[in-house]
This record gives structure tokens, C-alpha cells and sequence, in this order.
């Protein structure tokens, strides 16, 4: 459960408490965890995705504190550092770290496969938080009803989608709203492509995209960030890959996101493995987060101070 | 090294300046909202005064401010004029900034300058309570007071964001003994419509005139009163600039720049109306006139010249505008003062006709002026007002890299004495800085079917 790769990092101070034989399973997570507690850890730092995460909160709850280290896959909950180097900046200095509360959500995947995203809550954990990072107090009124702010950008959208244009839609239940309010029944966790109010394809992956797009002269995509995290590309869509970017062009890249998910996602990312087209998208990028109203967001670029 | 030019109480000018005796066409006449038709004294008749209904059409160069409106305003004309030596010192620039302080009026703000007169033409053709709508409560206050100056009965509807972020304008209104709802509100029918429709709406303050033209419209004994946009709103604030103008010349200057905050632009047409009318006649025609907006609700740098209604519900009349469309309701920004589609029409006019400029600004790069003029000059200024400090500082330092010694002068339009919880904001960094998608809506309206 990570020994050797602490030893091939070259760190030799670390206790094994926990051996596994064969594959590992979510009762190891939690036997390990179990014995971590009763060892009289102060955080819990792990590595993997909502499952993992939802097994550790199992044992420990808020008693202690917990904190993703992101593995690749999708992850919905908000207990994530961005990147192993934010999450090394977050515990590195143990006297001035401040708690907040994260939700642990998780992706039923049986729904997901018949169409239907079901992120519940699982549970609220503590996770190390910059401060300066953490959003405090409630924003009034147009961040009162997350569905009807869905339903406001999904109305702008739909002024918007021009005939003959394709629209790249991607994952998430914001883009999900602005399909249903044409009409048009979309996956919720892939990537559709709908043109003159029709669906021209379903759930594709960059093959079939890059092939869809090929003759089209106008293509926009439209694309809600990853919640906490705050990534627009490169999590969770790696279909929207940086072939595709360049085919579209930044400039049809539409980028939508509710006022509730913008408030804890105070910074935006990209990450397309091409550094050149990641800094294009610049220092910030309006978000659609409204009927007619965007919201200014600064994008995190490699070597930016965070504070 | 003087700092405050001040005019005696005798210097109070005695007219106002009706810049629609330079335009060089007419405005275009407002239009029916029912029969599209221009609008005539009489459709106006119900919710105005008749002395106020001349006013909005007059064509008189200079029109008398009565003599009992000038003994009001003793209270607290004439507003000082500053200039800002320590904003200039920090920000190293060679320009001269200067502001008239409009802050010192018993309700804080430049609004008074019109609350007075429109009470008094009411009390005169004996109406007995005036219905209104204020965006962050400036307006509602000034109003407040001058109906209990003239013995008056008030009724202001306050949007919503305003009413629960700033609790103490509606204390104030109430220490003048008005009547502060929040709107919409379920007194009136397009209230009814508005909370029906959206349960959790914002408020704007184009459906608060909605619901104080209802109010009015539907009462005898009740006319209605908009602190903004109209002619003779800008009319009657441009004592601002004409005292500014005088105050300027007992220090032999004349401005290279005149900036203002703009929401329905009457505090920009005060500052700048006499100086514009200098631009159009040939006698000034360098002086820049430039009016500081959000960016949330660009009307006048991203709007539509066109014409539309004032409120939401579409009761006024139909007035050629820059608009976003009169059923946009903006972003919920701090400076709630500014969010109205619309704009002054002659504003708009000048605008359009590149007398005046404009430029836009989000709420953070707002605040962080606010912050810098607080620190210098002392003034914790409305989040309106700090529109125009952020544009004014701007200029400052493009004076600064040109090494240009250019006279700036801004309508330093209120204080923010009442405005903490926004300020906090900003330091908690909970201020977001919203905008319109204007690229977007522009594309939307291409292609959409054109309503007759």
C-alpha cells in the first residue's frame, strides 16, 4: 500500500502497520485506516479516487482529517488537493493548518450506465484548507436554488446554440440542463455532440471526435469545471484533448458553471499536456453563470503563487 | 497648498443648466408603451407634476431652481471641492485630481439635489405621497427626507439584494418617516408577477419602478418619482457641475477630464452636463467626459442604442437608450445603485454621438481604488462612487507614464458609511467579479427571430 514507492522516492522514516495479500480491496483500506487511528495519526493522506475516499470517512468520520492525493480517475468529492503539489503545500507546514469541511460524494456507476448521474452525499469530512482558499459565508439569493441557476444558464445556452454550429457537449449535470432544455437527452458523465438540435453522437472519445469535427467549420464546446477542483480540461474529459482544442480554437470554448460551484472553486485549471495551449486560455476566463451573466475567474498556470 | 474651494451659500446657483438647449438635434421622444406613439403632457399627467412634465421637455437653456428649493438646500450646498493631494502624492502622477464631495447631504449622497425639487412641485400641485424605487438606497433616503421637509407621505420599494444586505438605508428611511418595502412585493400586481414567476429573484430596479409606477398610477392622491435617468433628474444635477465649474475657475482650471459613476446616469450628467454643453458649443471641445460603469451591467459600453422601456413590466415609456434589454435583471454587484439596463437618454444620445466615453469596471478592481482613495483622501466612498475613483486613478497614471500634468475631475457621488458589509466582502475575498457576456448575447441576438 504505497511502501515501495515511498522507497524508490528515497524516504526511509515510515512505520508499515498494514500488510495485504493479493489485490487490495476496499476492506483493506479500511483495516489499514483503522490501525493508523489507533496508531494516533493526525491526518490521513491517501491516494485514489471517491471510493477510497468514502472508505476511509467510514472509519474515521470527522474525528480526523483527510486529504486526497487525485490518482486519475473522476472524482466528484471535494476532500482533493489539485495536484501532489498543492497537497504537499497543505500539510507541509502542520502548525498553521487550518480545517474545513469537504463533502464526500460518490458516482453510482450501475445508474450512470443507464443514464442517470446519482452523486449522493456520503458524508461531510475535515480536510486541510489554505485559507484564503475557503469560501466562508453564503452568497445571498441567485446562489439560493442551484437548479434554478441551471436552469437560467441552460435558457441563456439556448439563445446562444446557433444552427449548423457543432457543440461539444461535455460531462455534468449544468451542461446536462442546457440538453434538456433543447430537448435533446444527454449522457451526464460523457461527452455528446449535438448539432441543429439533434444528438449526433453519445458518450465519444477523441477518436470519434477528432473524426466529427474534421470538416466542421464552426465547433464550440461547452464545458462546466470539475467542482472544487476546478479543472476545465485535462479531468474527467480527456477526450477534450489538445488536437481538439486547436480545431475548435480557445475562442469556442464556452465555459459554464453555477454561482454554487464557482463560490468553492476559486481557482480554474487547465491541463491539456500541451503547456503552449494551456497558457493561451491567459490569466482568467469569463464563466457563464447565469441568464446573461458571467463571472471573471483567474486561471491557475504553473508557477502562479497561490495564496 | 489649498485643498477645499468652497462656494458661500449666496453662490448657490439660481438655475439649473438644461443641456437640451445645445444638443444639435432633439431627442427623440419618448414613445407610448401601448401605442408606440410619442408620448404627450397628458399620459404623463398621472404619475408627474406638471412643472416636472415641462422640465423633461423644455428646451430653455436655463430653467429658475424656486427659492424655497434654494433655502433647502443651505442643508448642504454648496458641496466643497477637493483636491485630492494625497491620492496625487501616492499615485506619483503629474495630474491634478480634483472631486466635488457630494457625500455631505443629509442622506449621504448627490440624490438630494433632485429629491428636494421633485417633493416640492409635488406639494405644490398637492399631491400627497410619492411612490419611488431606489437600487441601494441612496435614492429611497434622499426621497424620504425631502417629503418629510415638504409634509409628504413616501413609499419606496427597495430591491431585495439592496434591502437585505443594506438594513440600515431602510432604518434611515424610516427615521424619516417612510415606508421601505422590499421588492418585488406582493402590493402590486407586476410584483405579484415578478414573485410568481421567481420566487427567489434578486429584485431589480426595473421591477421596482414597475411596482412604484403601479403604485402611483393606480392611487389619486399618489404620483411617482424616479431619481435617475429622466431629463429633468439630469436637469436638476447639474448644480453639481455648475458649482464645480465655478469652483474650478476661483483656482483658474478647467478640466481636461470629467468622470462620474453611471447607473441611470444622473450623477454623471450632473458633473458633466455643463461641461459637455461647453464641448458641443465649440467652447471646450477637448474635455474628455467619461462615465465609469460595472461590468456586470455595461449598458453603456456593451448595450443596444435602441429603444426600450424603463422598468421591467414595460409600464414606462418606450425612451431611445443604450439598453441590455429591459427585462435583463443584473448580477447582484455591491454597487446596487448601477444595476439598470438602461441609461439617461441624453446620456445615451451623448454617448452615442461620442460627446461622452465610457468604460467598464469589475467589482474587485472597484473596491481595491476604494481602498487607495480611503487610505489617502480619508473618504470611505458608496461602491457607485467608487466607479469614478477607479476611472479617475486610471487616468492618473496613464498622466503619469505620458508625464501629461492633466486636470482630472470626478462627482465624488457618496459615502460609504453604510456599505461595511461590502467592503468585508471584498476583504474575505467574496466579491466576484461578474460581467456580461457580450460577445455571447451578441451572437444570441443574431439569429433570433426578430419581435415586431
Amino acid at each position: 500500500m504505497g511502501e515501495d514507492i515511498l522507497k524508490e522516492a528515497g524516504i526511509t522514516d515510515y512505520l508499515v502497520v498494514y500488510e495485504y495479500l493479493g489485490q487490495s480491496t476496499a476492506q483493506d483500506t479500511k483495516r489499514a485506516t483503522q490501525i493508523m487511528v489507533e496508531q494516533g495519526c493526525d491526518l490521513i493522506l491517501f491516494c485514489g479516487g471517491d471510493g477510497t475516499a468514502r472508505d476511509i470517512f467510514d472509519v474515521v468520520e470527522r474525528r480526523i482529517p483527510l486529504l486526497g492525493i487525485p490518482a486519475g480517475v473522476k472524482m466528484y468529492s471535494a476532500v482533493f488537493a489539485v495536484n501532489p503539489v498543492i497537497a504537499a503545500e497543505l500539510i507541509c507546514d502542520d502548525t498553521s493548518i487550518v480545517l474545513r469541511d469537504a463533502e464526500i460524494l460518490d458516482v453510482d456507476e450501475d445508474a450512470y450506465r443507464a443514464g442517470e448521474l446519482k452523486t449522493c452525499l456520503y458524508g461531510i469530512a475535515r480536510v486541510p484548507a489554505l485559507p484564503g482558499k475557503t469560501q466562508h459565508a453564503k452568497q445571498v439569493f441567485e446562489e439560493a436554488d442551484e437548479e434554478r441557476a441551471k436552469d437560467e444558464i441552460a435558457r441563456f445556452m439556448g439563445e446562444v446554440i446557433k444552427p449548423d454550429t457543432l457543440y461539444i457537449l461535455c460531462a455534468g449535470t449544468t451542461t446536462e440542463a442546457i440538453a434538456r432544455h433543447l430537448g435533446i437527452e444527454k449522457t451526464l458523465l460523457g461527452v455528446d455532440v449535438i448539432q441543429n438540435g439533434t444528438l449526433v453522437a453519445r458518450d465519444v472519445d477523441e477518436k470519434t471526435l477528432l473524426r466529427l469535427i474534421e470538416k466542421e467549420n464552426d465547433v464550440r464546446v461547452i464545458v462546466s469545471p470539475i467542482g472544487a477542483q476546478g479543472f476545465i480540461f485535462g479531468r474527467g474529459n480527456q477526450q477534450i484533448s489538445a488536437e481538439v482544442l486547436k480545431k475548435t480554437g480557445l475562442s469556442g470554448v464556452i465555459v459554464v458553471a453555477t454561482p454554487h460551484k464557482l463560490r468553492d472553486t476559486p481557482l480554474l485549471y487547465i491541463d491539456t499536456g500541451d503547456p503552449i495551449l494551456d497558457a493561451a486560455f491567459g490569466e482568467s476566463i469569463p464563466v457563464i453563470s447565469g441568464y446573461r451573466i458571467a463571472q471573471r475567474k483567474a486561471i491557475f498556470h504553473q508557477g502562479t503563487c497561490v495564496t | 497648498m489649498q485643498t477645499k474651494i468652497l462656494l458661500d451659500e449666496e453662490q448657490i446657483p439660481k438655475k439649473w443648466y438644461n443641456i437640451q438647449a445645445d444638443l444639435a438635434t432633439p431627442l427623440d421622444p419618448p414613445l407610448h408603451p401601448q401605442t408606440k406613439k410619442p408620448v404627450v403632457p397628458a399620459d404623463l399627467a398621472p404619475i408627474f407634476p406638471m412643472e416636472l412634465i415641462k422640465q423633461e421637455v423644455s428646451r430653455d437653456r436655463y430653467i429658475d431652481i424656486p427659492d424655497e428649493v434654494r433655502d433647502i438646500f443651505r442643508l448642504f450646498r454648496p458641496s466643497p471641492l477637493f483636491r485630492a493631494h494625497r491620492l496625487e502624492k501616492f499615485l506619483k502622477t503629474p495630474a491634478k485630481i480634483y472631486y466635488k464631495w457630494e457625500g455631505g447631504s443629509p442622506s449621504g449622497s448627490h440624490k438630494t439635489n433632485t429629491s428636494v425639487p421633485q417633493a416640492y412641485y409635488n406639494m405644490k400641485e398637492g399631491i400627497e405621497r410619492i411612490a419611488t424605487e431606489t437600487g441601494a438606497g441612496q435614492w429611497g433616503s434622499a426621497l424620504s427626507f425631502a417629503t418629510k421637509i415638504f409634509d409628504l407621505d413616501c413609499t419606496v420599494y427597495m430591491v431585495r439584494t439592496s434591502y437585505e444586505q443594506k438594513p440600515y438605508r431602510k432604518i434611515m428611511m424610516q427615521v424619516y418617516g417612510a415606508e421601505c418595502l422590499s421588492s418585488p412585493t406582493t402590493r402590486t400586481q407586476s410584483g405579484r408577477a415578478m414573485l410568481e414567476k421567481d420566487p427567489d429573484t434578486p429584485g431589480s430596479l426595473g421591477i421596482a419602478i414597475s411596482e412604484a409606477v403601479e403604485d402611483a398610477a393606480t392611487h389619486d392622491n399618489t404620483h411617482y418619482s424616479l431619481g435617475s435617468v429622466l431629463n429633468h433628474v439630469c436637469l436638476h444635477q447639474t448644480i453639481i457641475g455648475l458649482e464645480a465649474k465655478e469652483q474650478l475657475a476661483m483656482v483658474e482650471e478647467y478640466p481636461d477630464i470629467v468622470i462620474g459613476c453611471v447607473g441611470g446616469g444622473s450623477n454623471f450628467a450632473g458633473i458633466s452636463f455643463p461641461f459637455a454643453g461647453d464641448k458641443i458649443t465649440g467652447k471646450h471641445p477637448d474635455v474628455r467626459i467619461l462615465g465609469a460603469e460595472p461590468a456586470a451591467c455595461p449598458s453603456l459600453t456593451k448595450g443596444l442604442y435602441a429603444y426600450d422601456f424603463g422598468d421591467v413590466a414595460g409600464f414606462t415609456p418606450l425612451m431611445k437608450m443604450f439598453t441590455l434589454g429591459h427585462d435583463f435583471v443584473p448580477a447582484a454587484i455591491h454597487a446596487g445603485g448601477l444595476r439598470y439596463h438602461g441609461d439617461s437618454p441624453i446620456v445615451s444620445k451623448l454617448v452615442h454621438e461620442k460627446v461622452m466615453e465610457a468604460v467598464a469596471y469589475h467589482q474587485n478592481e472597484v473596491f481595491l481604488a476604494a481602498q487607495t482613495f480611503a487610505r489617502t483622501e480619508g473618504i470611505i466612498v458608496a461602491p457607485e462612487s467608487a466607479h469614478a475613483v477607479k476611472a479617475a486613478i486610471d487616468e492618473a497614471l496613464i498622466c503619469k507614464k505620458t508625464g501629461e500634468a492633466k486636470t482630472i475631475l470626478f462627482n465624488n457621488s457618496g459615502h460609504g458609511n453604510f456599505d461595511m458589509s461590502s467592503y468585508d466582502a471584498f476583504y474575505q475575498g467574496k466579491l466576484v467579479d461578474y460581467e456580461y457576456p457580450a460577445e455571447l448575447v451578441k451572437e444570441a441576438l443574431a439569429h433570433l427571430p426578430a419581435i415586431p
